[in-house]
């Protein structure tokens, strides 16, 4: 499992964003992209490619991508 | 169902002229038109207008019917029961049982499991089940989160006894830990109606809602459908001895067509077996929306020649889900109605 590709997956995974341009320091709450929609869209990308169903006080409990794919490393 | 159709491309000032998020709710969720009730039209008159239709198509005399189950969540009254109303607006003899199930998504397939062992048992003949609801009045029309979803609709469905040897397999399901995660909290026994209940508020994302307006944790309910419904379909084929390949159709509660690919796709199903279109023109229509989506897309196809091995699988509000594999011989009539107010 490696953040770069975990950074390639949160980013298809939400509408309007532009390619390449999410970073590991990326506060991802502050996407203009970032809504409900998004929750679902990123949830269901890391269920299926990590294994780990994450619930909405995860996404409350991290700022950053990278800090989310800590969260998910820790469950696996 | 209601002639009233309203459309999420007509709604931008719901969404605060945001027409970017409106594309990625079409997009990727799914959401377009819905239909709705007119004020004064209830679930008990979309049923009754289906109960009529399906008693012409069939022939069927009220004084053939020994019980009449109406699926709803939203009754006429708190009491008495939609069935026993409906019962006397159908003309049904005394001797005839009318009983509610108070449930939603999951309510259509609970009420043709109650029919279906109402019949096997010996007890009746024919069960008349009905399954209805008028969600869209019960949310808040300024909630964004909720409002584009919900449609209305009502069903009629004859479960009656005969001569051919048919099999159904059923599993129903409950997480009562999870209720409040699609609930009205305000207005029952619980929570009184009230004027603080009655108290708009707007939450972290602009949508407004009472507390006597219907709620969804739209993340919890999505975790909910694509772990519990995946497992709950392989988990009743392997009871039944069925491969999913063998299935010819996949029914599940028309929630929004996202679940559903995400369920098929986690099935590994071929998503042309699994109906998805009737979301999308008529929105998630509680109760009614696994029989829409048989009279709909697969009316033509149940109503030709042949048997078909289906499941139908309804999950949502309670936590409650039910699926029942069952083979459909060819049916007499499978069709949507318009239900005009002046019905």
């Amino acid at each position: 499992m490696s953040l770069q590709k975990f950074i390639e997956d949160f980013e298809e995974a939400v509408e309007d964003i532009e390619p390449n341009s999410l970073t590991a320091a990326t506060n991802f709450k502050a996407l203009e992209a970032w809504d409900s929609l998004a929750v679902l869209t990123v949830t269901d990308v890391i269920d299926m490619e990590y294994a780990v169903l994450l619930k909405k006080k995860d996404f409350d409990c991290a700022r950053t991508v990278e800090e989310l794919y800590d969260l998910v490393t820790q469950v696996r | 169902m209601p002639s009233l159709e309203k459309c999420i491309d007509d709604e931008v000032d719901l969404f605060g002229g945001n027409e970017k998020q409106i594309a990625r709710l079409k997009k990727t969720i799914g959401l377009d038109r819905r239909r709705v009730v007119e004020p004064g039209t209830t679930a008990a008159d979309l049923c009754e207008t289906a109960a009529r239709r399906l008693m012409v198509a069939m022939d069927l005399q009220p004084t053939h019917i020994d019980t009449v189950i109406c699926v709803t969540q939203t009754p006429d009254y708190s009491q008495p029961c939609n069935a026993a109303v409906l019962h006397g607006r159908l003309d049904l003899p005394k001797s005839c049982a009318a009983l509610d199930v108070n449930l939603g998504c999951s309510g259509y397939v609970y009420g043709l499991w109650l029919a279906h062992m109402m019949v096997s048992a010996g007890g009746c003949e024919r069960v008349l089940l009905l399954a209805g609801d008028t969600i869209s009045q019960i949310v808040n029309p300024k909630d964004r989160a909720l409002a584009p979803l919900f449609g209305d609709g009502g069903s009629a469905t004859l479960v009656q006894r005969s001569e051919a040897q048919a099999q159904a397999w059923f599993s129903l399901q409950t997480d009562g830990k999870g209720f409040d995660r699609l609930i009205v909290p305000a207005g029952g026994q619980r929570a009184p109606s009230s004027r603080e209940t009655q108290a708009e508020v707007v939450d972290d994302a602009g949508n407004v809602r009472s507390a006597e307006n219907l709620f969804m944790d739209g993340a919890e309910i999505f975790n909910f459908s694509i772990v519990e419904e995946p497992k709950a379909v392989r988990d009743l084929a392997d009871y039944a001895e069925v491969e999913l390949d063998a299935v010819d159709y996949f029914v599940f509660h028309q929630a929004n067509r996202y679940i559903l690919s995400n369920i098929a796709k986690r099935l590994k199903i071929d998503p042309s077996k699994v109906p998805m279109q009737t979301v999308e023109r008529y929105g998630n229509q509680s109760s009614a929306s696994i029989p829409s989506a048989l009279c709909g897309e697969l009316g033509e196809q149940l109503c030709s020649p042949g048997t078909r091995r289906v499941l139908l699988s309804g999950f949502g509000v309670g936590l409650s889900w039910a699926s029942v594999l069952l083979d459909l011989s060819q049916l007499s009539v499978c069709e949507i109605v318009d239900c005009t107010t002046s019905d």
